[in-house]
């Protein structure tokens, strides 16, 4: 949900990495975790500027390789937005040595798989293959980023694909519908406000201009990093990456986003109106960026409110006043102010605003009273199990040590983030409910059902 | 936005129980070793060491599913499974959830069609709490009445909210097409009917008559000594009472003949959701290796022929697929995509086009060889954690199926030829005999999807139910 639309996959990604976030904090303050000793991990900056990171796992004769490009939505402009995402795509579509077509068949056809996903700030790239395709993904990877190509055929069918996507996964979906209104609505000058699959006007209109210029500008390898889990040796990685990915030459990254989203001083509210079944309500509040302090304080009191059937929200909402089917939250990486939306699933009957006022209710009261010591020790574990969920596994810990070196500038701060989380008190939570979770910086989306025989008559 | 998985992970999301086949890379792969034991009171157990991360999972199987839920009470299984934290003799619901995020474990209970499953998972530190909760879950709920009133009006609305995502009901009118008043032929969660049929004493009948230790199986994996764990487990779960089971046998199942469609209608979509196949094969099929082989050829990745023909070469759609979802009796097989309203028939017909192709040409050595490859390559991450380890020998025990599925894998991957190929083709994947199921807007696609099939079916998406209508099921 959120900075990223997009299929179940990106949406399981997304949220284990903020669990992640959380939890590597308090798994010191638990004093049973294991640390940055127990999941070491080997860096160098090659001559070109791209930042490897490596880490040696033989659990499995596998390897996850991830290549992070600091460049999405948040580059784009208005009559180009969904390009990066449109771009992502077209990075499978043929290069110099692997033409249209081949990438994917060689890669499966040695036992390989591969994907990406787009958000308002990052394309990264991701494969998954048995150790003994090492040399060939290096290959590929270098070939592409090197020299990709832009075949005309395969744009113009890559955009048809891309509009099925946005068909399946915004058009029919309710919450694509509403959180795309959400962001357009809560953001007026930050380029946040346009959905990272970009509107369908501007999908259709794409020149094979803009994709050159979008790949100057954002595929550079100083403008990347790399994460290698699984099988491997970090000193075979560097040589692999001596001779395929140094001699690739560096350019310009993309210029500064320099707009800044204006403070929001009063609530917005928007209406979409749609044959549905259910309503949805969708609510946005202004935060800051992922590396900005009240991350981790921001990350507890969400934990408090939202995860699990002890949660407060779901306490009320769904188990006590029986006004909602599931109530949730998310905050997404972001380079930028972002926000935290919560999204609340009405029951038949209820009408969205009860559960506003129900929402509304259980923020005032975090932010008039502390939380009890139970909720805030809850909260940190967890955070502790949810680290290890996510380090569980090969593809987990590459997305999880590259979001961290991306978003938070050092993947060291993986191993600190214990800290800062145990350093999260009472206090802090309910200071962070109340400066940013009030009415003033709300953003209310609000989903209702279109009555059939109505709208047939129009 | 992902590039292709999104669409994958609905396939995997929709087969609840995709067996887990198996394979392995480099000849190297074994499940790790694990050890089985069947306690006095007839409850086997099977345990896993696997260390590396300091998490426990605990996997059980009760041998009865939403195949068991009786006609007209659709969504029992499902029902009797959620409501296991609903209360306890222990714990309230509100005590429940409180003590299991305490300690940040996961509990999850659900019904699937032939079983259901209900698992924990937690810090090896917390093993006590842990296991206390998970079978103070499965031995001692007392289904309070508040709760069950309460968890019916919730699975009601969830049935009305899954109708808002058209990809997330598919199977759902897909399978009571293909299988009609079978027990296949309903949603494990039952319909906006059905769920209003249940009461919390057919609840508890059904509890009480499926719910035993000699019809379960328990597996744990995890970070833990292995003969520290069976004194807890013998301790968690050793007093379970045994209780005789009647053991519920489902009619055989039947594939559907001829061609028939069913039109769901979605007045506002403004694309088409398309399912299209047949009755497939059953767990234990000695044929499983090779249909997974073939599958994988035919719609099993991104460089499937069904994908390259509808996404790569044409952008009909952002993803198609096909899979087999393989159960006790012979699940269904489905061809599954989507495309806008205007290129509906187009699609479809090429999805056809791509069927025929495999009939007519069958498979290559070259293309045995890449998928063979991919499998292998592939599989390792399938068993990579407690909870895939743990949930992959509890299934292999259910459907009486050995270590060997992983284990000898590779080497059946390897024994499968072209003509091999070939004989499995003609007998597995349909020909001429196929349902169709589109979710669409009847009025820009009903005229031209006629063509598909003789006989006819239309339904509302909105209409409660899904398919068969629920008043004609109760005639």
């Amino acid at each position: 949900m959120g900075g990223s639309f997009g299929g179940g996959f990106m949406k399981e990604l997304r949220a284990d990495w903020i669990a992640a976030a959380i939890l590597c904090a308090s798994l010191f303050a638990a004093g049973a975790a294991r640390g940055q000793q127990d999941y070491p991990v080997s860096a160098r900056t090659l001559k070109n500027g791209m930042k490897v990171l490596v880490q040696t796992d033989h659990s499995i004769p596998n390897v996850a390789l991830y290549i992070f490009y600091r460049i999405g939505s948040r580059n784009e402009r208005p009559g180009t937005t969904g390009i990066s995402h449109f771009f992502e795509h077209m990075m499978f579509n043929g290069a110099k040595k692997y033409g249209p077509g081949d990438l994917d068949k060689v890669m499966e056809a040695n036992g390989g798989a591969n994907n990406a996903y787009t958000t308002r700030d990052v394309t990264v790239y991701q494969d998954w293959f048995p150790r003994s395709a090492l040399p060939l993904i290096y290959d590929i990877e270098s070939d592409r980023i090197r020299d990709l190509s832009f075949d005309p055929q395969k744009v113009k069918s890559e955009r048809e694909v891309v509009a099925s996507e946005r068909r399946l996964s915004v058009d029919n979906e309710n919450s694509g519908v509403l959180d795309e209104q959400l962001w357009a609505t809560s953001y007026i000058a930050h380029p946040y406000q346009w959905p990272v699959i970009g509107w369908m006007s501007d999908i259709e209109h794409w020149t094979m201009e803009d994709l050159r210029h979008h790949f100057e500008m954002g595929y550079s390898p100083n403008n990347a990093t790399m994460v290698v889990v699984g099988d491997v040796s970090a000193d075979e990685i560097f040589k692999l990456c001596d001779t395929y990915i140094e001699p690739i030459p560096t350019h310009a990254p993309p210029p500064p986003v320099t707009t800044a989203e204006p403070s929001q001083a009063g609530e917005r509210r928007l209406v979409v109106r749609k044959q549905a079944e259910l309503p949805l309500l969708m609510l946005g509040y202004h935060v800051g960026q992922s590396n900005s302090p009240d991350f981790y304080a921001l990350n507890i009191l969400r934990t408090i409110l939202f995860q699990g059937e002890s949660s407060r929200m779901y306490q009320r909402l769904v188990d006590k006043d029986q006004i909602a089917l599931d109530v949730s939250s998310a905050l997404e990486p972001a380079f930028d102010p972002t926000m935290v939306e919560v999204v609340a699933q009405p029951k038949q009957g209820v009408d969205p605003q009860a559960c506003e006022k129900a929402i509304y209710e259980e923020l005032e009261r975090a932010a008039s009273t502390f939380t009890t010591d139970v909720e805030l020790e809850k909260a940190k574990n967890i955070r502790l199990v949810e680290f290890y969920r996510q380090v569980r596994t090969i593809n987990g810990r590459a997305n999880t040590i590259g979001t961290y070196e991306v978003f938070f500038g050092d993947y060291n701060k993986l191993f600190e983030a214990a800290k800062n989380y145990s350093a999260v008190t009472k206090e802090d939570v309910q200071r962070v409910a109340k400066s940013y979770f009030g009415a003033n910086n709300r953003t209310v989306a609000t989903l209702l059902p279109e009555n059939r025989e109505k709208a047939k008559q129009q | 936005m992902t590039r292709a998985r999104g669409i994958r992970s609905f396939l995997a999301a929709a087969a609840i129980v995709v067996l887990a086949c198996s394979i392995a890379p480099a000849q190297t792969l074994h499940l790790p070793p694990h050890e089985r034991i069947v306690l006095k009171n007839g409850l086997t157990v099977l345990l896993l060491e696997k260390h590396g991360v300091p998490l426990v999972n605990i996997s059980a199987i009760v041998k009865v599913g939403a195949g068991g839920d009786p006609a007209g009470q659709e969504g029992l299984a499902t029902t009797t499974a959620g409501l296991l934290r609903k209360g306890t003799k222990k714990r309230n619901a509100q005590q429940f959830a409180a003590d299991l995020d305490y300690i940040g474990g996961e509990f999850e209970a659900e019904a699937g069609p032939d079983f259901t499953a209900v698992s924990a998972e937690f810090l090896t530190k917390d093993l006590a709490r842990g296991l206390d909760l998970f079978s103070d879950a499965l031995l001692h709920p007392t289904f309070p009445q508040a709760e069950t009133e309460k968890f019916l009006a919730q699975s009601l609305d969830g049935v009305k909210a899954a109708k808002d995502d058209p990809q997330s009901v598919m199977m759902a009118y897909y399978s009571g097409y293909l299988y009609g008043a079978h027990p296949y032929g309903h949603s494990p969660s039952g319909d906006e009917v059905s769920l209003k049929q249940i009461q919390r004493e057919a609840v508890v009948k059904f509890y009480e008559a499926n719910y035993a230790p000699g019809n379960t199986v328990v597996a744990v994996a995890g970070e833990f000594d292995a003969a520290a764990m069976r004194a807890k487990l013998e301790e968690a779960l050793g007093a379970w009472e045994p209780r005789a089971v009647r053991s519920a046998v489902m009619p055989g199942v039947s594939s559907s003949k001829g061609k028939r469609l069913l039109l769901v209608d979605k007045p506002d979509a403004s694309q088409t959701y398309f399912a299209i196949g047949n009755t497939g094969v059953a767990a234990n099929d000695p044929d499983r290796v090779a249909i997974r082989l073939v599958n994988t050829i035919f719609g099993g990745r991104f460089t499937s022929e069904l994908n390259e023909a509808l996404r790569v070469e044409s952008g009909y759609t952002y993803g198609a697929q096909s899979f087999f979802d393989q159960r006790k009796l012979p699940g269904p097989f489905v061809i599954f995509s989507f495309t806008k309203n205007e290129t509906t028939t187009p699609a479809i017909d090429l999805a056809l086009q791509v069927l025929a192709k495999l009939h007519k040409d069958g498979v290559t050595q070259e293309q045995l060889k890449s998928a063979r490859s991919y499998i292998k390559g592939q599989f390792p991450p399938e068993i990579e954690t407690s909870r895939q380890l743990a949930r992959t020998i509890a299934m292999h025990e259910f459907y009486g199926l050995g270590d060997d599925e992983v284990n000898q894998l590779e080497a059946r991957l390897d024994a499968v030829t072209p003509e091999i190929a070939r004989q499995v083709i003609q007998k597995h994947f349909p020909a001429e005999n196929l349902d169709f199921v589109l979710i669409g807007k009847a009025s820009a696609i009903g005229p031209a999807v006629q063509k598909y099939a003789p006989n006819q079916d239309t339904r509302l998406l909105s209409d409660p139910g899904f398919w068969p209508a629920p008043a004609a099921a109760k005639k």
